[in-house]
């Protein structure tokens, strides 16, 4: 995924002039060509996150498009009052490129991890959220990133930098991407957590539930039209993030269809509402909190035995 | 022409500012007169003789831009930007009325000559250095002002804006400190000690100049200063009276929240505010 976002990001500052981009000291092995290639538009601002959007905002205000790059616990977390009030509220042109995000710091923790992230970002107006699954979903979301007038939030985690899809794709800001069509119910993925699904759904293929499938790579805003029509076909919806199942994918979808009044069952996989105060492999970290394909394939094949 | 002649104008322009913010705030209920009041003549020789700007083109690139940090002031700088022409003076009876967009702090809403949203204190000054960069970046003569409260001087993210523009040598930026000595619960020096608050910023490598903020020729003389300093930002440490120009509330902490009613309107009378 990391490759995919550098290509992308190098791809943008060739061809448009007005790219900057800041990191807060991150970037190893990552930017050093960018540094020597633009001296004069790319910015290591040190350990400042707070004062690193601030002058991200000040840069944008000034007719510039900022991509600003941290680990996502401290793009989003460490700052959130200067994300929430120079870009969101300014409205101006910072892109927050969240890397390492979910658990994907697996041997550092709760502080390194960003598992509410999402939740927080999508509480601000004017932001827009990428959470792309592959890489042709990274390199999709940062064309947009760049591309719409105002704020963005592009998280990434570890997982998820094999290819999905087979052919070119034709995203769009605000649209689930159908990958697999069942009839038994919808399953919803967003982010590196998308290969797990399709195997997920691949496997209870084979055990006669036909889920539809979906990849969701921009959160806000939200496919609502989407969700409800695959909610009032079907009984059973899932979601599956690389974060808090509350404020992430699962919330967003849960808001839906609680206002649509629509009589299906929605069923959120993701991180529960408790700290994670072991270390361990991503994997390990992800089944302990009931993030795994023999897990949640289990879960959901119970909910279609109970019928 | 005397000394005394020489800033007539620009007493006369800060008196009749101090008047407008008055009525302004006791129209609205308003708090805030005193962060306001200490402010006014920075501000007025600031929009009267320093920043190249043009009502008619309030987003014309090449204009210098100023930024109130310390955005709850914000009656003195509306008051003043009506003044330029950058909106009728009518405006000005609608601050903090229910549905104007005159908020009580510094709001980047489309009220003209306002750059950017700022009063959550500590953000002014970062913003104002990503903006001197970009400005240098883009080779334009123009320069970056913003004026932050001595209370903001506790947000570590201002101390970060500091490290980044001294890093970044940018002279074209000068921070001007009001240094009233008073914040929300107390005084500066008893809530959390600023001093040395000169060799703190000149420690960080900025070129700074300590002045008392109501006297015309010394701010006159400071900002000739900074205009001439070379390769680093530069910052003017202002002495000022929190309250300044109402002697019922001057140096008095209150009136950071109240707004003034019968007995301070009376002392504003005799003193020609009202």
């Amino acid at each position: 995924m990391k490759t995919a976002f550098i290509t992308s990001l190098v791809r943008l500052m060739d061809k448009y002039p007005d790219v900057i981009t800041i990191t807060a000291d991150m970037g190893f092995d990552v930017f050093e060509d960018l540094q020597k290639r633009y001296p004069n538009r790319f910015f290591n601002t040190g350990v400042t996150e707070q004062a690193s959007i601030s002058f991200a905002a000040g840069m944008a205000l000034s007719g510039y498009k900022v991509f600003f790059y941290a680990q996502a616990a401290f793009a989003t977390m460490r700052c959130f009052e200067q994300v929430r009030l120079d870009v969101a509220y300014n409205n101006v042109n910072v892109k927050i490129i969240g890397t390492n995000a979910g658990v994907s710091l697996n041997q550092l923790g709760v502080s390194h991890f960003a598992i509410e992230d999402i939740g927080l970002m999508r509480l601000l107006p004017n932001m827009k959220i990428f959470s792309p699954g592959d890489p042709s979903e990274m390199e999709w979301s940062m064309d947009q990133a760049y591309k719409i007038n105002g704020p963005a939030y592009v998280r990434f985690t570890k997982a998820g930098g094999t290819p999905i899809y087979s052919r070119k794709m034709k995203f769009k800001i605000g649209k689930a991407v159908n990958i697999k069509t069942g009839t038994d119910g919808a399953f919803f993925a967003t982010g590196g957590l998308l290969s797990m699904a399709i195997r997920i759904v691949e496997n209870l293929r084979e055990k006669g539930i036909n889920l539809s499938l979906y990849s969701v790579p921009t959160i806000k805003p939200i496919d609502g039209a989407t969700i409800i029509k695959e909610a009032k076909k079907k009984k059973h919806i899932f979601t599956l993030e690389e974060h808090y199942i509350s404020g992430g994918l699962g919330s967003a979808v849960a808001e839906v269809l609680a206002e649509e009044k629509v009589a299906t069952e929605l069923l959120r996989f993701g991180f529960p509402d408790k700290f994670t105060s072991v270390t361990g492999s991503i994997n390990y970290l992800l089944a302990r909190n009931g993030i795994s394909i023999e897990k949640i394939e289990k879960t959901i094949e119970n909910k279609f035995k109970k019928l | 022409m005397t000394k005394q002649n020489k800033y007539t104008r620009l007493k006369k322009i800060a008196h009749e500012t101090r008047r407008q913010v008055l009525s302004m705030i006791v129209a609205a209920h308003a708090s805030h007169i005193a962060s306001s009041y200490s402010i006014v003549e920075i501000l007025v020789y600031l929009y009267e003789k320093i920043l190249k700007i043009n009502p008619k083109d309030p987003n014309d690139p090449n204009r210098d831009r100023f930024l109130l940090s310390k955005g709850w002031g914000i009656s003195t700088l509306y008051t003043i930007l009506s003044r330029k022409g950058f909106f009728p003076k009518k405006y000005l009876e609608k601050y903090c009325k229910d549905g104007s967009k005159l908020i009580g702090i510094a709001t980047h809403n489309g009220i003209p000559g306002i750059e950017a949203t700022t009063g959550s204190m500590g953000h002014g000054l970062p913003i104002g250095v990503g903006i001197a960069k970009a400005l240098k970046l883009q080779k334009r003569k123009s320069r970056v002002f913003v004026m932050i409260s001595d209370g903001e001087c506790d947000e570590g993210s201002t101390w970060e804006g500091v490290l980044i523009a001294a890093h970044h040598k940018l002279d074209n930026l000068t921070v001007i400190i009001d240094y009233n000595k008073w914040q929300s619960f107390g005084r500066t020096n008893e809530v959390l000690n600023l001093e040395p608050l000169k060799r703190k910023w000149e420690s960080f490598n900025w070129k700074a100049f300590e002045i008392q903020g109501h006297d015309f020729s010394q701010i006159e003389k400071a900002f000739k200063n900074c205009l001439s300093v070379k390769n680093k930002p530069s910052v003017i440490i202002a002495h000022t009276v929190k309250g300044k120009g109402l002697s019922s509330i001057e140096d008095r902490n209150e009136w950071h929240y109240k707004t003034p009613r019968k007995e301070e309107l009376e002392v504003a009378k005799k003193e020609g505010l009202l």
